[in-house]
């Protein structure tokens, strides 16, 4: 089935305008917090230790299916990707959007041979606490513990949330001086992000 | 008016959090550092914690925002899940932050709970092992 | 030197030298003295007594500048406080570099090129100062010509100070801003960011939680609705879930989510 066939059947399920074979309610139910109180999961990683299903760095090669990845320790990884795989790049998209030089954390399941089996990309994520020291035409400059960082506004992409309501894509309540924080992809090897999300105390 | 309940003993208690990089990076990220204890890594299971030091206190601010914050000092364990979620983590502390008065009063919700002010940061390693590092913000519970 | 242009940098010095020490006696001293890159070479104890000394010695050197007579002593007293500041902040970017240097206002910047340039000047005021005489003859020798130099000079030290850009560089900005309207011009569209928050409190959500695995996979629209889809893990294997979020407020209310069976992967 290509994309759009199957985004039309995932559709159908969910509104049920079409037979589908759905996993059955009672399955969600039983999975629901409450449910699982009193059988907690033990822990995946102990405190304060590195996290084998996770991985920092730079894309340093590609393959079908696959990243070859640097981290910032110089340790090398393979990263496996597939349909189930979630990308983040400014926003969801898909694996061929990975390019040799992004940075990216991967959250998966380390496998045998030593290839994390990815669940989730995320490509030049940047989480940043800011203030804005400029604005201009769909641009904010911004300070970053005395760094200077150009943030772009890419529109259709962008959005705010002022006082923990509900995103906009309105803009113009943020204001010169006040701080923010960032969600956005960075342009590599600039000092320059296009912005995902911007929180601020309007 | 009773005094509000210490944070960071051994009840449980909500709060907000975001993730922040540090240890080696790339990008914005390469300027971060160890942090405040020196070890922090975006790869490990770390956290920031507002009262780590006299220092950090008077840059974070808690209290301005209501919340009276224990002193737990670096390689201290918090124990922290989303919300809304099922999976514990275990985080070390391994910074000073974030800076809770910048954002007193602040609300992040998950189907009817929510959890307010800005008591924690997270490693992308601890933040992603219970949310998603595209929301730059979620509701927790931590307990010590 | 000219001997008008040596009285006009008195007025200057004194001016800057008042300044910084009243701010290192205003309520909030403590906790920018506790900010500043003075914690760092003192020790946290005595942070704010030596802040207050620095102050002390500011509004001294300040006031005697101002007073008559002027004497030789005052210059090289000048001359060794800036000498003194600007091996403080070669020390404060070596040692601390996110602290900032406390000088001329309570607000917490980091050392950058200004406070250097802002100190250098300083310096070469302090030395242009040698040898002149008292200042009150500048102002009646060459008026004009002193209070012009003073308003350029102080106008360069304010340009030049980090610490007191929110009060006019900030609200010089924010109104271009209100003029401007740059930000106002993209079309207004529900963002996904919105959709993902309203999907994150639903009970729909929350009912499949610990089922999810990835971040947002794919996204759609249809009608009044967005669609999100997650990769998520049954006991049955690997499934998709699909929720369906209202896009506005005034369309139906609640979200929905259905786990659909992942197609069989094809053979390699």
């Amino acid at each position: 089935m290509d994309s759009l066939g199957r985004r039309k059947f995932l559709t159908g399920a969910v509104l049920g305008t079409t037979a589908a074979t759905v996993v059955g309610a009672s399955t969600m139910g039983s999975f629901a917090p409450e449910a699982a109180a009193g059988q907690r999961r033990p822990l995946d990683v102990e405190a304060g230790a590195h996290d084998p299903n996770f991985i920092e760095g730079r894309i340093t090669g590609l393959r079908k299916g696959m990243l070859m990845v640097t981290s910032s320790d110089r340790s090398m990884h393979r990263i496996h990707l597939t349909g189930a795989t979630s990308v983040w790049k400014l926003r969801p998209t898909s694996s061929d959007a990975a390019k040799v030089g992004d940075g990216l954390y991967a959250r998966g399941v380390r496998m045998p041979d030593g290839t994390l089996a990815a669940d989730a990309v995320w490509l030049n994520i940047v989480n940043l606490q800011v203030h804005i020291t400029s604005i201009g035409r769909n641009v904010m400059h911004l300070d970053h513990h005395g760094d200077r960082i150009v943030g772009h506004v890419v529109a259709g992409t962008t959005a705010a949330v002022y006082n923990s309501t509900p995103a906009v894509s309105d803009l113009s309540l943020l204001q010169v001086g006040k701080h923010a924080q960032v969600i956005g992809a960075w342009r590599p090897d600039t000092n320059e992000v296009d912005l995902a999300t911007v929180y601020a105390a309007a | 008016m009773a005094a509000p309940p210490d944070v960071g003993a051994m009840a449980p208690t909500t709060a907000e959090t975001s993730w922040f990089c540090c240890g080696a990076g790339w990008g914005p990220c390469g300027s971060a550092g160890g942090g405040a204890c020196g070890n922090c890594q975006s790869g490990s299971r770390h956290c920031a914690w507002p009262n780590t030091s006299d220092a950090c206190f008077d840059i974070t601010r808690p209290d301005r925002c209501g919340d009276n914050l224990l002193r737990r000092t670096c390689g201290h364990t918090f124990y922290v899940e989303h919300l809304c979620g099922t999976t514990e983590i275990a985080v070390q502390i391994a910074d000073c932050g974030p800076q809770t008065d910048l954002w007193c009063g602040e609300q992040s919700c998950c189907s009817g709970n929510c959890a307010t002010n800005r008591l924690l940061d997270l490693t992308p390693s601890a933040y992603s092992a219970i949310g998603n590092l595209s929301s730059g913000i979620m509701p927790v519970r931590i307990r010590s | 030197m000219i001997e008008w242009f040596a009285g006009a940098q008195q007025l200057v010095l004194a001016g800057v030298l008042v300044w910084a020490g009243t701010v290192k006696f205003r309520a909030t001293a403590p906790e920018a003295a506790r900010r500043s890159a003075l914690r760092k070479l003192v020790g946290e104890r005595r942070v704010v007594t030596a802040y207050r000394a620095v102050g002390t010695a500011e509004l001294t050197l300040g006031a005697l500048l101002l007073a008559p007579p002027m004497l030789v002593i005052e210059s090289y007293a000048a001359v060794a406080l800036f000498t003194g500041m600007l091996g403080y902040l070669v020390y404060a970017k070596r040692k601390a570099p996110e602290s900032g240097c406390g000088c001329l206002g309570d607000k917490q910047t980091p050392i950058r090129g200004r406070a250097f340039a802002r100190t250098a000047v300083l310096l070469a005021a302090a030395l242009a100062t040698l040898g002149a005489a008292w200042w009150p003859a500048a102002l009646a020798d060459r008026p004009l010509a002193t209070v012009a130099v003073l308003v350029a000079e102080a106008a360069l030290v304010v340009a030049l100070s980090p610490e007191l850009d929110h009060r006019w560089l900030l609200p010089l900005r924010r109104w271009r801003v209100r003029v401007r309207h740059p930000l106002a011009t993209g079309p207004t569209v529900v963002p996904l960011e919105s959709s993902v928050q309203r999907l994150q409190k639903s009970d729909a959500y929350r009912s499949v939680a610990g089922l999810l695995r990835s971040d947002l996979l794919d996204w759609w629209e249809e009608g009044e609705w967005r669609l999100l889809t997650y990769a998520a893990t049954t006991s049955d294997g690997q499934v998709t879930a699909v929720f369906a979020v209202p896009l506005r407020d005034h369309g139906p209310a609640d979200v929905r989510v259905a786990l659909v069976p992942d197609p069989e992967p094809a053979p390699a």
